[in-house]
C-alpha cells in the first residue's frame, strides 16, 4: 500500500541540466528532419556561427541518421493525445520543459566545440497553442540577440499558435516546419484528436506567402531555388507552365511593413514537414501524391518521410510487434528524389493500380523496365534529360558525361572511371552503337538480373540489426 | 656523363608545395621528352637502374611562377584541382600533377571536363578524395575548452588538409581563440581572436605545454547524453553509422572519448 502512495505522490524535484536533455532530446528524436540545408549565410566579428548551404552533419548516431543540429524539445508537457506520439496527455513518462536560458547556453556551448550545427527546436503543446509558440519565439530571439548566434535554427511552427507570432519567428529562423504526419483526414481525425487538417494547412500557408513575397522583397524569384539539373528538365514538378506564376500560399496584409522593417529575409531555408509511413492504410502512390502537391502548392523545400515505430499500445494503431518499414520509407526516399532531382512526376512512378513500390527494385530500375522501348540510350548523343532516366545515371554522373562528350566520345572504361553504376546502367545504354552485353533487351530477364544483385542489399535495409554469421573471431567471447 | 645513357630521368622533391612546383617547373623546362621524365617525391624508397635521379631546390620564384601560369593558362579550378592533389598523401602525387598539367596547357580551361584522359580522371579522384576527407573534418573536428578558454582541437588526417579545412572555421566562429592540430604532421592552425589564421609548425615541447592546460570540458558528459539520447532503439544500424562515420575519424571525437 506504501509503496502504491510513493508512485502516485506527484513529488517534484528540480531536474538537472543533464536529466533535462535526457529527457527532451529522447522525446524529440521521432522528429526525422535533421538537415542544416538551404541557407547561406557568412560569419559576423562579435557573432557565433555562419551557415552554409549544402549543409553540415556533426555526427552519426547508432541508428546511422545524421545529427547535424541539437534536436530538442522546448517541453514535453503535452496537453494533446495524439495516439502514435510518445509525449501524449495519457502516457505517464518524465516530464520536463528547458529553460530559454538553458536552451541558449547549451547550443552556444555545443556550437563552439562543434558539436553541432545549430538548433532544432519543437515543443509538446505546453498549457496552450501561443503560450508554446511565445515561449519558442523568446528562446530564440534571445539566442539571436542577446547570444548573438548567427548558425543555423530550425523552429517548429505550432498549429493554431497566432499568426503574428509565427511572422516574428520566421525573421529570426532559418527554417520553419509543420508536421503533417498523416496525409489523409480521416487518419488525421482518428489518431490525432485535438488536430485538424485546417489547422495545420493554415500556418503552412501563411509561412509559404510570407516566404514568397520576402523574397521578392529581396529581388529573388518568388519560388525557392531548386536542384540546377531542374533548370535542364521539361515536366519537371517545379516546372512553371503547370504552376502559373501564382504566389504559393497568402500574406497577410501588413507583412510588406514588416519587411521593410526588418531588413532580414523570411524563413531564408524554406519549410519542411514530414508524414509517417505505415501508421495508417495509406498506399505509397497517395503519400508521393501528398508530396508533390506539397512542392507544387506550398513550395516546400523538403518532404521528410518516417518510418512509423510502435511506442504506444493502442487500438487504432498497428500492434506493437510491427516491423519498423525501413525498407518502404527507403524507396519513398528514392522516389522523392526522382521527384525533385530527375523530373519524374508521381503519375510516372506509381498508379491507382500499382499503389504500392517494388520492394526488389528501386524506383527508377522500376519505371525503366515498365518502358523499355525508350531504351537503349546512346550515351554520344542523348540529351541530358534522357540521361538521368537511365538507371544508375545520377544527376553528377550525367553533367560529367554531357560535359566529357564535347571532347571526344566515351566508351564504358570511360563512363566507369565517371562514376556510372555500370551494374545498373549496362543494361540500359549504349557506347558508340555496341552494348556492353550482348543480352536481350526483354523485361523479365533484365529483372532477374537486375534483381540478383540487390537483395542481399534490400535484406539489410529492412532488417538492420539481425544475427549474422558466428565467426571464428566472434568464439573467443563466448567459450569459457 | 652522357644523357643518353639513361632511359628516364627523375626530378625529386620534398613534399611541401613549393618544392613540387618547383620540380614541375624544371622537369618541364628540362626539354628531354615528357615520357623520359618522371617526377618522385624524397625520400626514393627503392632506386632503379637506368635512372638518373635529380634533385631539385625548392626556388620560391619558380614555384610561383607555375602557380601564375596554372591560373592564367588553364583556370582557377585546375589550380584548386592541383592544390588538393599536391596536399594528398598519394606518393605518385608530384608526377600525376605533370601529366595533368601537361595536358592543360595544350588543351586550355576545358581540360577538367576531359575525363577520357587518363592523366585527368586520376588527378580528378585524387584531388576529390582529398576534398572529401577535408569535408569529414569539417564535420567531425572536435572541439575542447582549455583553462585558458581556449579552443583546441587534435586530428589525424590521411591527407594534409589543414589549409582546406580552417578558413571553414575562420568564417564560423571569427571572434573566438582556436588551434587545430595535426598531430601526425605536427602542424597548427592557430586563429586568434578576431584575426587571420596561420599555419605553423608545433615542437613538442610546445605540445607538452598545451597538454598541460587541456582539462577535462564539461560539455562533453552533455554533448555524450545527447548523443546517445537520440538515437532510435528500433533502427539501430551500426553498419550505417560506420559507413557515414569511419572509425578513423573516431578517435579525437568527444562521443567517443572514454
Amino acid at each position: 500500500m506504501t509503496d502504491f502512495y510513493c508512485s502516485t505522490k506527484t513529488v517534484r524535484r528540480e531536474l538537472s541540466l543533464e536529466e533535462k536533455l535526457h529527457i527532451l532530446a529522447d522525446a524529440a528524436k521521432y522528429d526525422v528532419s535533421c538537415t542544416s540545408s538551404g541557407s547561406s549565410r557568412r560569419g559576423k566579428t562579435g557573432y557565433l556561427g555562419n551557415s552554409v548551404a549544402a549543409g553540415i552533419c556533426h555526427s552519426f548516431s547508432a541508428d546511422g541518421r545524421c545529427i547535424s543540429l541539437l534536436k530538442i524539445l522546448y517541453s514535453n508537457e503535452c496537453i494533446y493525445d495524439c495516439r502514435y506520439c510518445a509525449s501524449r496527455r495519457s502516457n505517464d513518462r518524465p516530464r520536463a520543459t528547458f529553460t530559454p536560458d538553458e536552451i541558449c547556453r547549451l547550443t552556444m556551448e555545443f556550437y563552439r566545440r562543434n558539436y553541432i550545427e545549430g538548433l532544432f527546436l519543437s515543443s509538446g503543446i505546453c498549457k496552450s497553442p501561443e503560450y508554446t509558440m511565445e515561449q519558442i519565439y523568446l528562446t530564440v530571439l534571445r539566442l539571436r540577440r542577446v547570444y548573438r548566434f548567427n548558425g543555423y535554427i530550425h523552429v517548429k511552427a505550432i498549429p493554431r499558435a497566432p499568426k503574428e507570432l509565427l511572422t516574428m519567428t520566421g525573421f529570426l529562423a532559418d527554417r520553419m516546419s509543420v508536421n503533417m504526419e498523416l496525409s489523409a483526414q480521416e487518419n488525421l481525425e482518428k489518431l490525432a484528436p485535438h488536430k485538424t487538417f485546417s489547422s495545420i494547412f493554415q500556418p503552412m500557408k501563411q509561412i509559404a506567402g510570407q516566404i514568397a513575397a520576402s523574397r521578392l522583397f529581396l529581388g529573388k524569384p518568388a519560388r525557392m531555388e531548386r536542384h540546377h539539373a531542374n533548370r535542364y528538365l521539361t515536366g519537371s514538378i517545379f516546372d512553371r507552365p503547370s504552376l502559373g506564376d501564382s504566389l504559393p500560399g497568402e500574406t497577410p496584409g501588413d507583412f510588406s511593413l514588416q519587411l521593410a522593417k526588418e531588413k532580414a529575409p523570411f524563413v531564408p531555408a524554406g519549410q519542411s514537414t514530414q508524414i509517417i509511413v505505415g501508421a495508417a492504410a495509406e498506399s505509397d502512390y497517395q503519400l508521393l501524391q501528398t508530396s508533390q502537391n506539397l512542392y507544387r502548392r506550398f513550395d516546400l523545400k523538403r518532404v521528410f518521410y518516417s518510418a512509423y515505430i510502435p511506442v504506444n499500445e493502442d487500438p487504432l494503431l498497428p500492434p506493437p510487434d510491427t516491423q519498423v518499414p525501413l525498407l518502404r520509407e527507403h524507396r519513398l526516399y528514392q522516389a522523392d528524389w526522382l521527384l525533385r532531382f530527375y523530373g519524374f512526376q508521381a503519375e510516372e512512378l506509381l498508379t491507382p493500380d500499382r499503389p504500392n513500390f517494388n520492394p526488389l527494385l528501386d524506383p527508377k530500375c522500376d519505371w525503366a523496365l515498365r518502358h523499355l522501348e525508350r531504351f537503349p540510350v546512346e550515351i554520344n548523343q542523348a540529351s541530358f534529360e534522357e540521361l538521368l532516366r537511365v538507371p544508375g545515371i545520377g544527376t553528377k554522373s550525367a553533367s560529367r558525361i554531357v560535359n566529357a562528350r564535347r571532347f571526344g566520345s566515351l566508351d564504358f572504361s570511360h563512363l566507369k572511371k565517371i562514376g556510372v553504376v555500370l551494374k545498373r546502367a549496362g543494361y540500359f545504354i549504349t557506347c558508340g552503337g555496341s552494348m556492353m552485353f550482348s543480352v536481350p533487351l526483354e523485361e523479365k530477364f533484365l529483372t532477374r538480373q537486375l534483381t540478383m544483385g540487390e537483395q542481399k542489399q534490400n535484406w539489410e535495409i529492412s532488417h538492420p540489426q539481425t544475427c549474422r554469421q558466428l565467426s571464428i573471431f566472434d568464439i573467443g567471447g563466448i567459450l569459457p | 656523363m652522357n644523357a643518353s645513357l639513361y632511359d628516364t630521368t627523375v626530378f625529386t622533391c620534398n613534399d611541401s608545395l613549393e618544392s613540387m612546383m618547383t620540380c614541375i617547373y624544371e622537369a618541364y623546362a628540362s626539354r628531354l621528352g615528357h615520357r623520359r621524365i618522371r617526377l618522385e617525391l624524397e625520400p626514393v624508397r627503392q632506386p632503379e637502374l637506368f635512372c638518373r635521379y635529380l634533385s631539385v631546390e625548392t626556388d620560391e620564384k619558380k614555384a610561383f611562377a607555375v602557380v601564375r601560369s596554372i591560373k592564367e593558362k588553364i583556370s582557377a579550378k585546375a589550380w584548386q584541382t592541383v592544390f588538393q592533389t599536391a596536399m594528398s598523401w598519394r606518393p605518385d602525387r608530384p608526377d600525376l600533377i605533370y601529366r595533368f598539367l601537361l595536358l592543360g596547357f595544350h588543351h586550355g580551361p576545358a581540360v577538367t571536363d576531359m575525363m577520357q584522359y587518363e592523366a585527368v580522371s586520376r588527378i580528378y579522384d585524387v584531388s576529390r578524395s582529398v576534398y572529401r576527407e577535408a569535408h569529414l573534418f569539417r564535420e567531425f573536428i572536435r572541439f575542447a575548452c582549455t583553462s585558458q578558454n581556449i579552443l583546441v582541437s587534435h586530428i589525424e588526417p590521411k591527407s594534409n588538409i589543414l589549409s582546406l579545412t580552417a578558413p571553414h572555421f575562420c568564417g564560423r566562429m571569427p571572434s573566438e581563440n582556436w588551434i587545430i592540430l595535426d598531430d601526425n604532421r605536427k602542424l597548427a592552425a592557430i586563429h586568434p581572436a578576431d584575426q587571420d589564421f596561420y599555419l605553423t609548425h608545433v615542437t613538442d615541447r610546445e605540445l607538452a605545454l598545451l597538454r598541460q592546460t587541456e582539462k577535462a570540458d564539461a560539455c562533453s558528459a552533455l554533448w555524450k547524453e545527447f548523443f546517445h539520447s537520440v538515437s532510435i532503439q528500433q533502427r539501430y544500424n551500426p553498419r550505417c553509422q560506420r559507413s557515414l562515420m569511419p572509425l578513423r575519424y573516431r578517435h579525437h571525437m568527444t562521443e567517443y572519448l572514454k
